[in-house]
């Protein structure tokens, strides 16, 4: 076994020991220095040029972003990120807590167990196929979706080929796809709440109601911050769905942030422009983030 | 010291030791990889030929590279497919590699490409046709002028285009005959398609429709802004071009040809166009036609093949495609497009393009020619999943197999509509069509306010895109 304690020995020794942490480190800081912080730099550069590939860079100052302010194809899909954010990470942690609390409750360990590996299977399909299929599910005049609402009289859904049906669609198979983890989250941190207080709270006489408000809740609240802050990076950043099932469309009604930086760079060869959009992205992505960590302390509460 | 703590400076000892080659050893396995130098061709003297496809597809060439190594054993080839999810995909994949220092030698090329790659990769052909001209005579003999105009650009040629797809349309024989319905003749217009369409539905199910359209340049609105005789793109052509066209053809077959197709700007503002989209708007609202499709219409051929849907735009490639999917020769067949103010048709080609940056030109040339020789387009389409640019190979022989009973269609539709055009796609292609898919996919899925406010988005964005540079 190899110890991780601060080596009280000499002052080699504590030498010696630095180094090995350090060697330990190397693999994943090398990694992260050549795929994550040097593509991040480059792009922090690239987004004050004008560059198409072929031709040589060029210097254009603040200009992308002046550009990326002045498209409108740009701030409507920023637009329908936030929305999609907002309504669908609510929904993937509101089903992801209802399961939890569900599966939690008085259940066989089999069936528990069952449930648990059914809800995380659709997180590791891919997204693509996923929205290949559901493309097909959902299909106006084929899907099976309208052919099951025919049954029972409902007609058809044009749900692919109208902004608000194409938009419940690409929220849907996100949260579908993406829910199990939450679901997996918050099932660990209900677990982790001691018995001893459901049992004390039910001889007061509290109801179901109370047991969630003022035991679950609060004891699951760190497990609930690390939930919201995985969808919602998540979130910001979907792409899959979107291009799979509508290409942004109609009009732009499911444009995503990422989908702008995808076909500005690799379908118009402005990779100025799409450096550009990428550090506004990441940039919000930070920023909301730093913002859920604010208020997790007022929020979340640790045992 | 006791023996447990020596015991564990050991095992870190060796742990660091094997961590260092562990390293080393992965490091050394994975070197080729890292630096690239085992992708195929990479540093070895090879002329390079990049494809549109997946190693399957570079395979089924294979017995046309064989034959071109026995023709030119001093001339090494390897064929790169490159997967992509479309021509744009696969033009920027193309481009990164350029910009990467290892683009292809020569590349195919799709009318959707083919303005990019002749402002920013091509080699013009011109000298090499005209140094090598009786070599290449049959070819342009053999070759529709409007084929080989859509790969010229300003004045100068880029490919010898291989194969091409005019936007025909495909009739589901099982539909006309299941809803009394004729086959329609070869002059119809589009109030008899629209008339056959109301047929079609009233004899058919719920979960049939008449009409199945994609939302792209190939095969979207576009045939049918062209049947009207307009287009999203004002169309005009560039000077030049004589010298090909008086070395090769006789002056009435090429009376109307110039040196390639120039879109100038944006045409949607005008009534034509206005007109198109009003109509298929109204299709749409009436269940005649689908709202078109987002992407390739990867479901298409298996719902024709099905009998749900009964109509729609393709070119010779489904002839193989419906075959595949078990459909018999009876059951499909394949009519001009209806004629409105014109019966122009939409079309697509392809071809090898030799890059600028190659240093193997020579031996590019030769690949070039063998691949549009006879024999070389023989080996390279052995069956009918395209048409090929050669008038010689569209023969019975060719659709036995497949049909359909009409298979002369996909040819002579550039014989019988000679103004018949390509995929309006300039140099700003990429833009074009997401500025057109999108605005489309508006246009047909609202009212008549929102398919005004679509139109005069597109109008913007295409005047927008036009003025960007190439």
């Amino acid at each position: 076994m190899i110890s991780t304690d601060k080596p009280t020995g000499t002052p080699a020794r504590r030498r010696s020991h630095r180094w090995f942490i350090a060697l330990l480190l190397a693999p994943t800081l090398v990694g992260m220095g050549i795929f994550t912080i040097l593509p991040i730099l480059g792009s922090l550069v690239l987004a004050f040029f004008e560059w198409d590939l072929v031709s040589a860079p060029t210097f254009n100052g603040v200009d992308n972003f002046v550009a990326l302010g002045a498209d409108t194809t740009i701030r409507r899909a920023f637009i329908n990120t936030i929305g999609f954010v907002a309504i669908a990470v609510t929904l993937q942690l509101a089903l992801a807590m209802f399961l939890a609390v569900m599966i939690q409750s008085r259940m066989p360990n089999w069936l528990r167990l069952f449930f648990r590996s059914t809800f995380f299977f659709p997180l590791v399909l891919s997204a693509a196929s996923v929205s290949i299929f559901m493309r097909y599910m959902f299909n106006e005049q084929f899907g099976v979706v309208n052919w099951m609402l025919n049954l029972v009289g409902i007609s058809s859904v044009p749900w692919l080929t109208t902004q608000t049906g194409a938009a419940a669609v690409v929220i849907f198979v996100f949260v579908w796809q993406n829910f199990g983890f939450s679901f997996l989250i918050l099932i660990g941190g209900l677990a982790s709440i001691p018995k001893e207080l459901h049992e004390a709270a039910e001889i007061d006489g509290a109801s179901g109601w109370r047991h969630f408000r003022n035991i679950t809740l609060p004891l699951i609240s760190p497990s609930m911050l690390v939930a919201s802050v995985t969808a919602m990076i998540t979130a910001l950043q979907v792409f899959d769905q979107p291009y799979v099932l509508t290409r942004g469309g109609p009009g732009d009604s499911t444009r995503s942030a990422v989908m702008v930086v995808f076909e500005a760079a690799f379908q118009r060869l402005e990779f100025g422009l799409a450096s550009a959009t990428g550090l506004v992205l990441m940039l919000i992505i930070m920023l909301i983030t730093w913002g859920q960590f604010r208020l997790s302390r007022r929020l979340v509460f640790y045992q | 010291m006791n023996h447990s703590t020596d015991l564990r400076r050991l095992s870190r000892r060796g742990l660091l030791g094997l961590g260092g080659l562990t390293a080393v050893g992965l490091t050394g396995a994975a070197w080729p990889r890292l630096t690239g130098t085992d992708i195929p061709s990479r540093n070895e003297d090879v002329l390079r030929i990049a494809i549109q496809g997946t190693a399957q597809d570079a395979a089924a060439r294979q017995s046309l590279v064989d034959a071109f190594t026995e023709a030119h054993p001093d001339i090494p080839v390897r064929l790169q497919a490159i997967q992509s999810a479309d021509w744009g995909d696969f033009f920027t994949k193309i481009l990164t590699m350029t910009a990467a220092g290892t683009a292809p030698d020569v590349t195919y090329v799709a009318t959707e490409g083919a303005q990019l790659f002749a402002e920013r990769m091509a080699e013009p052909l011109d000298r090499w046709v005209d140094g090598d001209h009786t070599e290449v005579a049959d070819y342009f003999e053999d070759v529709h002028p409007s084929l080989i105009e859509s790969f010229m650009y300003d004045g100068s040629l880029y490919t010898l285009p291989l194969d091409f797809n005019a936007a025909n349309m495909y009739l589901n024989l099982d539909t006309l005959r299941s809803s009394n319905l004729d086959f329609p003749s070869e002059d119809w217009d589009v109030e008899e398609f629209e008339s056959m369409l109301r047929t079609m539905k009233e004899h058919q199910g719920t979960d049939f429709s008449p009409y199945y359209w994609t939302n792209r340049l190939f095969g979207g609105i576009v045939p049918w802004l062209y049947a009207n005789d307009t287009s999203i793109l004002r169309e005009d052509r560039f000077d030049g071009g004589s010298w090909l066209w008086d070395r090769f053809y006789s002056a009435d077959q090429v009376a109307e040809r110039r040196g390639g197709y120039r879109w100038t700007t944006s045409n949607v503002s005008s009534d034509a166009v206005g007109e198109t989209f009003e109509m298929l708007n109204r299709w749409v609202r009436e269940g005649l036609s689908v709202r078109p499709e987002e992407g390739g219409g990867n479901a298409l051929v298996g719902l024709f093949a099905s009998s749900r849907i009964g109509a729609t735009p393709a070119g010779g490639y489904w002839a193989q495609g419906l075959h595949e999917a078990g459909m018999a020769e009876d059951r499909f067949d394949v009519q001009y497009f209806p004629r409105w103010r014109s019966q122009r048709h939409q079309f697509g080609s392809a071809g090898y393009a030799m890059m600028r940056s190659s240093e193997r030109k020579e031996q590019a040339w030769e690949w070039l020619k063998f691949t549009a020789s006879k024999e070389g387009m023989e080996l390279a389409f052995p069956s009918p999943e395209t048409t090929p640019t050669r008038r010689s190979m569209a023969t019975p022989e060719f659709y036995r197999e497949t049909g359909p009973e009409r298979w002369k269609v996909f040819y002579d539709t550039l014989d019988e509509f000679p103004d018949s055009g390509p995929i309006p796609a300039p140099p700003q292609q990429a833009e074009i069509e997401n500025a057109l898919a999108r605005n489309v996919a508006t246009a047909m899925g609202g009212s008549q306010a929102q398919l005004h406010d679509a139109l005069d988005r597109l109008d913007g964005e295409l005047t927008a895109a036009m003025e960007s540079p190439a």
